[in-house]
């Protein structure tokens, strides 16, 4: 070989070894400004007392904020309890529902099926605000469908959103109705990829439909289903446009969950160190949920490269 | 026969099950376009109206009597230029992360997912104060920039999932006659993921369009966008129900159009390509 083309060889292999640093570092520095530099920001903030709208900088607390949250705020425990309650009133309906919208969709011929997924999307890439609109709309005392549904049967007519007891399952409601189609089409798309051996030998062995169901398609779907249901879980979480069009957290607090807590904090109250304390929480308690689901979707690899 | 006529009725219960799921889905959107074409004492009336003459007043008037053209523009441009700065930066960082092997690789590729899923209030604090101090707040370019936040990881794992279905022998192939990969990424990569690429361009362009809590914040008159600007149709002293159903109805169409063009990825883009 000459020696000025094993130079432009060498120069070569070099670059395609370096090379990917080239193409992944805008996005990286991109990420690390826009994301890790605000959370370190507001990590340190979250120590600090400051308000916004008052004069005065940051004073140091210390670890005062966690503390005044995790031992002494009773608003915080309301909170954190109307966000267990929404969790788990929404996100295994959506589930269960989800899974046999899934099932019966299954079974349906493949001709309309694309009709009916497109049906199943519309919900989940709606406008959340539009969502909320449709939703107040359906729940006005005075002119809403529900309460028309409610009369039409002879039952005395419903203040939703308006009374302590109802509200919060009434937001519980729009959510179910927004995210049951989202966990419908991903367990049907789950459904869809499923090998047919199994299935195939099940039915010679003469295996009766609940058998099929219960011994086959659990626990082949079983990846897919962790995988909806830990998507949903964390996104529950971060609701918030629901509330705001529906309820605005109320009345009283019936239906502030964390997220809409920290919110108000911040930007109601302006009290942004404690709102940062606040939103701290929040992060640990979903980047634990996302290390679980990352996990789950690195060891099964649900990843995995596939054609 | 027997069996013939008990698959048949069967399958009509199950066709008829199928209905009242898509009933169900599709009711509530459906009340909320009539009540945007009905008069404001057509809307009022309990029990609701289900014949009544249709009038396109509301769509007229929040052009008119609400800067509802200044939300529809503002938010056409927040996303357009989020969706592009997103696929150049997101394509990129994709095919690094598809094609070559590098240390690490995976583990910058979840980071980047782990990203994805932070909950946006606690990156809103930090952005406000920043977006003040840089003079950006109630400009399009504070919602540009901070929408990549949650597109620019969204974009990072479609593309990648994209890119990894090429068979890499197509651009082995092609870097053998030169050493340019910049040329076989825009080249030979980049045209066969077109498709994906769409794909990504019209999710990113949605989640740019429904986003609501950075722009609640982030914005105050000029710059906002449409979920704001038509969540102030609903105030303390009582609701414009025929702004708010008709400004929500139009905002919805694009998503529509979208969801519609895109659905063949939508399973793989909203699970973040863990199935398609």
């Amino acid at each position: 070989m000459e020696r000025g083309q094993r130079v432009w060889l060498f120069f070569c292999l070099l670059k395609r070894k370096y090379m990917w640093l080239f193409f992944l570092a805008p996005t990286v520095a991109v990420l690390i400004s826009i994301v890790i530099f605000p959370l370190v920001f507001s990590l340190s903030l979250s120590f600090h007392d400051w308000n916004i709208i008052r004069a005065g900088g940051w004073s140091w607390t210390g670890i005062g904020n966690y503390r005044t949250i995790l031992f002494q705020d009773s608003y915080f425990r309301s909170s954190f309890k109307v966000t267990l309650l929404y969790l788990a009133g929404t996100v295994p309906l959506q589930f269960g529902l989800g899974l046999v919208v899934a099932l019966i969709l299954h079974r349906i011929t493949k001709k309309i099926i694309g009709f009916l997924r497109t049906a199943l999307i519309i919900p989940t890439t709606m406008t959340p605000v539009v969502v909320g609109m449709i939703w107040r709309l359906m729940y006005n005392p005075d002119l809403g469908m529900l309460n028309y549904f409610l009369t039409l049967f002879r039952f005395p007519p419903v203040n939703w959103t308006g009374m302590p007891g109802t509200a919060l399952p009434s937001v519980m409601m729009a959510d179910i109705w927004e995210w049951t189609p989202f966990m419908a089409l991903i367990l049907l798309a789950g459904l869809q990829s499923l090998p047919q051996e199994p299935f195939e030998a099940g039915l010679v062995d003469g295996a009766s439909p609940w058998q099929t169901f219960r011994y086959i398609t659990l626990p082949l779907l079983s990846p897919v289903m962790l995988v909806a249901l830990l998507i949903r879980l964390m996104d529950s979480f971060k609701t918030f446009d629901l509330i705001f069009v529906l309820t605005q957290g109320g009345p009283g607090m019936s239906t502030e969950i964390l997220n809409y807590y920290t919110y108000r904090y911040g930007f109601k109250f302006f009290h942004l160190g404690y709102a940062s304390a606040l939103s701290w929480l929040l992060l640990v308690v979903v980047t634990i949920i996302s290390i679980i689901l990352i996990r789950i979707l690195h060891s099964r690899g649900i990843y995995a490269e596939r054609a | 026969m027997n069996e013939v006529v008990r698959a048949k009725v069967k399958k009509i219960i199950f066709l008829l099950i199928a209905a009242v799921i898509f009933g169900v889905i599709l009711f509530p959107p459906v009340v909320l376009f009539l009540t945007s074409i009905k008069t404001e004492l057509d809307a009022l009336s309990f029990p609701p109206k289900w014949i009544f003459k249709p009038t396109l007043d509301n769509y007229t008037e929040i052009f008119e009597f609400s800067p509802f053209a200044r939300y529809l523009l503002n938010s056409f441009i927040v996303a357009s230029l989020n969706t592009g700065v997103v696929l150049v930066l997101g394509s990129f960082a994709a095919y690094s992360l598809a094609r070559f092997r590098f240390k690490g690789a995976d583990d910058i590729a979840f980071w980047i997912l782990s990203v994805r899923m932070m909950p946006p209030v606690a990156a809103i604090i930090p952005i406000y104060i920043i977006m003040r101090n840089l003079r950006l707040l109630d400009t399009p370019w504070s919602l540009v920039i901070t929408y990549l936040t949650f597109n620019l990881p969204f974009a990072v794992w479609m593309m990648r999932s994209f890119f990894r279905e090429i068979p890499r022998e197509i651009e082995e192939s092609a870097l053998v006659d030169g050493c340019s990969i910049f040329r076989s990424f825009r080249s030979i990569a980049l045209p066969l993921v077109a498709p994906g690429l769409a794909a990504t361009g019209i999710l990113t362009f949605i989640f740019s369009w429904n986003e609501f809590l950075f722009a609640l914040i982030l914005t105050g008159s000029k710059a906002v966008t449409l979920p704001v600007g038509i969540t102030g149709y609903m105030k303390e002293t009582g609701i414009n129900w025929g702004y708010m159903t008709a400004g929500g109805a139009l905002a919805l169409i694009p998503v529509i159009v979208f969801t519609i063009l895109a659905q063949k990825h939508l399973v793989k883009g909203l699970t973040m390509g863990a199935l398609k």
